[in-house]
């Protein structure tokens, strides 16, 4: 019986490694070419729950968003959000980097 | 003649009505944005509110002066903005928008041997198209300002290029060059050159005309 535990708390604890990955959500978006313009984005996504960190790149028309561990944002949310700040997402991929990476990996290739 | 202009502009208007949303004359949805443009003989304050990404309500004072100072006009008015058309490019956006508003003008004309102060419904419908890259901009815009037996037309042209791409939280340095014309208060095309800094959540611009009169406009959204 002890066993039995043991080997649940070990797998509930793997699990919730994997569940609390960190997911980004990467759309590149048409039309974002004004910092002024394009901040409702990223205020817009930053007033998500589920929302860890937004990072926004002109030059790449990149929209990068971190998921808070063990939640999830669904690509329809993001292309919404886009589409009303005035923009068109035009793909999306995930990410397992967080936001600090992504940056500091597109500014590092300047 | 505004009878002709609306025959014209009007079904264009109504084709056109669809599209969400911003950059230029208003912010995005839910936001405030506020606005001004000073100079010695135009000095205009504007807030509006977005109601939804394409459409914003808001109020509006300007004062305008004619050169050799003979008239000068005070205009309180209600404004709704919205944006007709907008496309998307790779790295390009462009926009149509159509902005009007109806309100009060309150006006002295300084004649020889005789003033004349007049009260008017002014009404402002017009349009504006911008096109911009992180490196060019162009904006065209035509507005009427319309009381009986006024016009003040006002039409602007403006172009620029920023100095270098910059990130999306640093601030981005512009030179624009604007031609405008004040229609019954100016006979002249006034040419002003600017530097415009652009930042994520600010906008200011600053230069002199080539009247060395200077001029100063801000936009921020909240």
């Amino acid at each position: 019986m002890k066993k039995l535990l043991l080997a649940s708390l070990f797998s509930a604890s793997l699990f919730g490694n994997v569940a609390i990955a960190t997911q980004t959500i990467k759309a590149n978006v048409n039309g974002m070419v004004c910092a002024f313009c394009a901040q409702g984005i990223e205020k817009k996504m930053r007033t998500l729950s589920q929302t860890k960190d937004v990072y926004v790149n002109l030059k790449q028309r990149l929209v990068a968003v971190e998921v808070k561990d063990g939640q999830t944002l669904s690509n329809d949310t993001v292309k919404a959000i886009v589409k009303n700040a005035g923009y068109e997402v035009t793909s999306i991929e995930m990410s397992e980097h967080p936001v600090a990476q992504i940056k500091a990996e597109l500014e590092a290739k300047k | 003649m505004i009878y002709n202009r609306c025959k014209v502009l009007l079904p264009l208007l109504t084709m056109l009505l669809s599209q969400p949303t911003t950059a230029g004359p208003m912010g995005f949805d839910e936001s405030f944005m506020a606005m001004g443009d000073f100079n010695n003989n135009w000095r205009e304050s504007f807030i509006n509110y977005a109601i939804t990404p394409g459409d914003a309500f808001g109020i509006s004072a300007t004062y305008m002066r004619a050169d050799d100072k003979t008239k000068s006009r005070t205009l309180e008015e209600i404004i709704y903005t919205h944006l007709l058309r907008r496309w998307n490019m790779p790295h390009a956006q462009a926009n149509l928008w159509f902005q009007g508003g109806i309100g009060t003008l309150q006006g002295k004309d300084e004649d020889i041997g005789k003033d004349h102060d007049f009260d008017k419904i002014m009404v402002t419908p017009g349009v504006q198209f911008d096109y911009e890259t992180t490196r060019i901009y162009f904006q065209v815009s035509h507005r009427l300002y319309r009381a009986s037996d006024i016009n003040h037309d006002y039409t602007s042209v403006r172009a620029g290029f920023s100095f270098y791409e910059s990130d999306y939280d640093k601030t981005q340095p512009w030179l624009i060059l604007e031609a405008r014309n004040m229609n019954g208060l100016s006979d002249k095309i006034e040419i002003t050159p600017m530097l415009r800094l652009i930042d994520k959540s600010f906008f200011v611009e600053a230069g002199m005309n080539t009247d060395y009169k200077p001029r100063f406009n801000f936009m921020f959204i909240f």
